[in-house]
């Protein structure tokens, strides 16, 4: 019998096909549009899976050490924590506020505050130690420590107190530099990121990938300083600003042979403000070396001249008057001009000398151009072209004024007297030190050139010696041992012109044992409240640093007969 | 029944994937929590480095040995050096 009506609907085979191709349908259209995903979206898809699912952490950004010559390191990074809370996932504000106060040790009242002043997130606590912190973890999955939120971060420490914090400078709690040594090796000390990406679970814990994990290695540096010289320096200088209140205070000390810095201390101590790279200033007395060597290396004078002081008074110009009222000789010698600290002696022999050659030397000494020593904010002081220099500028110049310096260029010109007569490129970092082993030498000795003869240094040596022995410098005297320096007390310009009588910056400078010199250390008070010399004020704060930095790299005492004579006596 | 033990076959190694990922990922867990105890460890460690270097430091020394042993620094002349 014949099926009537449609054939297809009465064919099975034909049905059956129809339903497959139903069927299959479906999954060609999920097949079409995975395909299209795969292949038109996948960068975009891949990506938003990557940030749902993986996390870069920033706690992990670490940040070298820094030490000092000794390898004993002056700041770390530690990693603590810091606390938050999102008010709006707070169950009991009651409960979380309490369990706070009591477990971070705050003010419940405190943090009450900080909730009525804030909208909706705010930091309770930051730098919170790893102790406190393990406190804090467990509470964290339950209903308690819920709108509650830690965050790592890192804290910069320093063992050695502030020691230094002028020169190492700060790092935030993001372990970025901000000042000092630690803005300048910035991308040394941080350089290679050490930068995890981890799987993130649903709750935000955080899920270990081993090969997922991205090593890389962080600088330390090695500095040229030595902790126990810089407490030396720190600890001579506060008690000078304790006795004579200055408005600032520094002392550097430097290797002569090497042009190593050693301490280098500041009053008032702020981060990565280091007033020996950075404080100008008219030098007074203490520059009379640098005109006198000067005058002795270009042959115009000889030690034993006799310089005319006839009244005590001398006019280099018309109106232009020079008195020395420490002295009452007509005439005097090198040694006797430096350790009375004559002016008219030393404007006589500058202009001897001319404003040329003067000049010449004044720049090859190092002044008047920054020493490379590449620390943050390092002036280069200023010399003006001996082209504008008058007769009275030149004569000025000779005992240190119409001419502004640093205190790294002055103690520079001292220790190529004391090593020589080569000015030294000065170092304040030794080296850095890589994770994966390289080792970059920074203080490599260098002579940058020669300055003044040798003849000219013995001669030298010999005229700054008789300063302490003889002259302003006697209470730098160190028993046992031979110290040659000069003192400096320059008057301030004020600020209605001319200089001002009663402001002052009082200086010594110089460096022992003379023959084979250690240290060069150089001391600046400026503007003491109380009334003061570089002799009386400087000097005896050079001895008391020296006297610390022989005993600590004990060195015997080269002038013994001293020590037998005084032992005589008593 | 040869379809049937496809689908069994790969019912059970699909379960074995699945549960592999999940103890991966629990041990993934159980090592990040791990880490965060050794950092932490680490930098109580740190911490109390610190407390050691800072006890040593010169001013710490000096104190101690001038409150507790009224010693004083001696000056350089008086330091003698034995040679061997």
């Amino acid at each position: 019998m014949q099926k009537r009506g449609n054939p297809f609907v009465y064919n099975v085979k034909s049905r059956m096909k129809l339903c497959g191709l139903l069927c299959l349908l479906a999954p060609l259209c999920i097949g079409a549009q995975l395909f299209y995903l795969q292949t038109f979206k996948h960068e975009e898809f891949t990506s938003k899976a990557e940030r749902a699912i993986y996390n870069f952490l920033d706690e992990d950004r670490l940040r070298g050490k820094i030490y000092d010559t000794n390898g004993k390191f002056l700041a770390e990074s530690v990693r603590t924590h810091s606390c938050g809370i999102s008010k709006r996932y707070v169950k009991d504000k009651k409960k979380t506020l309490d369990f706070l106060a009591q477990t971070l040790g705050l003010s419940r009242r405190d943090i009450e505050r900080k909730w009525q002043r804030n909208k909706n997130f705010f930091f309770v606590a930051k730098k919170i130690k790893p102790d406190v912190y393990m406190n804090l973890l467990p509470v964290l999955r339950t209903s308690l420590g819920q709108g509650l939120d830690l965050t790592p971060e890192y804290e910069r420490v320093h063992p050695y107190g502030d020691s230094a914090i002028d020169i190492l400078g700060a790092a935030n709690s993001k372990n970025l530099g901000l000042s000092g040594i630690e803005l300048m090796f910035n991308s040394e000390l941080s350089q290679e990121i050490s930068r995890r990406r981890v799987k993130r679970a649903r709750k935000g814990e955080l899920i270990y990938d081993r090969s997922l994990k991205e090593e890389r290695s962080v600088g330390s540096i090695y500095l040229t300083l030595d902790i126990l010289a810089q407490y030396y320096a720190e600890e001579a200088l506060a008690k000078a600003v304790k006795d004579y209140e200055p408005e600032h205070g520094l002392i550097i000390v430097q290797q002569p042979q090497t042009g190593r810095i050693l301490a280098a201390a500041s009053y008032p101590r702020k981060d990565g403000q280091s007033l020996p790279f950075q404080f100008t200033y008219e030098p007074g007395s203490t520059f009379k070396t640098i005109a006198i060597a000067s005058a002795l290396d270009a042959g115009v004078v000889s030690i034993n001249d006799p310089i005319d002081m006839s009244g005590r008074k001398w006019e280099i110009a018309r109106g232009v008057v020079v008195r020395d009222n420490q002295h009452d000789k007509d005439a005097l010698t090198i040694p006797e001009i430096m350790a009375v600290s004559s002016n008219i002696g030393a404007g006589k022999i500058a202009l001897e000398l001319g404003a040329k050659n003067l000049f010449y030397y004044i720049t090859a000494f190092g002044f008047g151009t920054k020493t490379d020593i590449n620390f943050s904010g390092e002036s280069k002081g200023y010399v003006p072209p001996y082209t504008k220099w008058t007769v009275v500028d030149t004569a000025t110049k000779g005992y240190g004024y119409g001419i502004s310096l640093t205190p790294i260029q002055l103690i520079g010109a001292y220790s190529a007297i004391a090593n020589g007569g080569y000015l030294m490129q000065p170092h304040l970092v030794d080296r850095i030190e890589y994770a994966d082993g390289r080792v970059q030498k920074k203080a490599q000795t260098r002579r940058i050139r020669r300055i003044i003869k040798p003849e000219t240094v013995q001669t030298m040596k010999k005229v700054l010696e008789h300063v302490v022995k003889e002259g302003s410098g006697k209470k730098a005297q160190i028993k046992g041992y031979s110290v040659a320096g000069k003192t400096g007390t320059a008057e301030k310009l004020s600020k209605e012109g001319g200089y001002a009588k009663r402001h002052h910056v009082v200086s010594f400078c110089g460096f022992t044992p003379i023959d084979d010199p250690q240290f060069t250390i150089l001391v600046v008070l400026d503007n003491p409240a109380k009334y003061t010399f570089g002799g009386t004020a400087a000097a005896p704060v050079f001895k008391e640093v020296a006297e610390g930095l022989l005993a600590m790299q004990a060195i015997p005492p080269d002038r013994p007969e001293e020590l037998q004579q005084s032992a005589k006596k008593n | 029944m040869r379809l049937f033990g496809i689908v069994f076959v790969g019912s059970i190694f699909a379960f074995g994937v699945a549960m592999m990922r999940i103890e991966i990922n629990r041990s993934g867990r159980e090592i990040g929590q791990l880490q965060n105890e050794v950092e932490i460890k680490r930098a109580r460690n740190q911490y109390l480095e610190l407390e050691v270097i800072r006890l040593q430091s010169p001013q710490t020394v000096r104190e101690m040995a001038q409150e507790r042993l009224n010693l004083r620094r001696t000056p350089p002349q008086n330091i003698v050096i034995l040679e061997d």
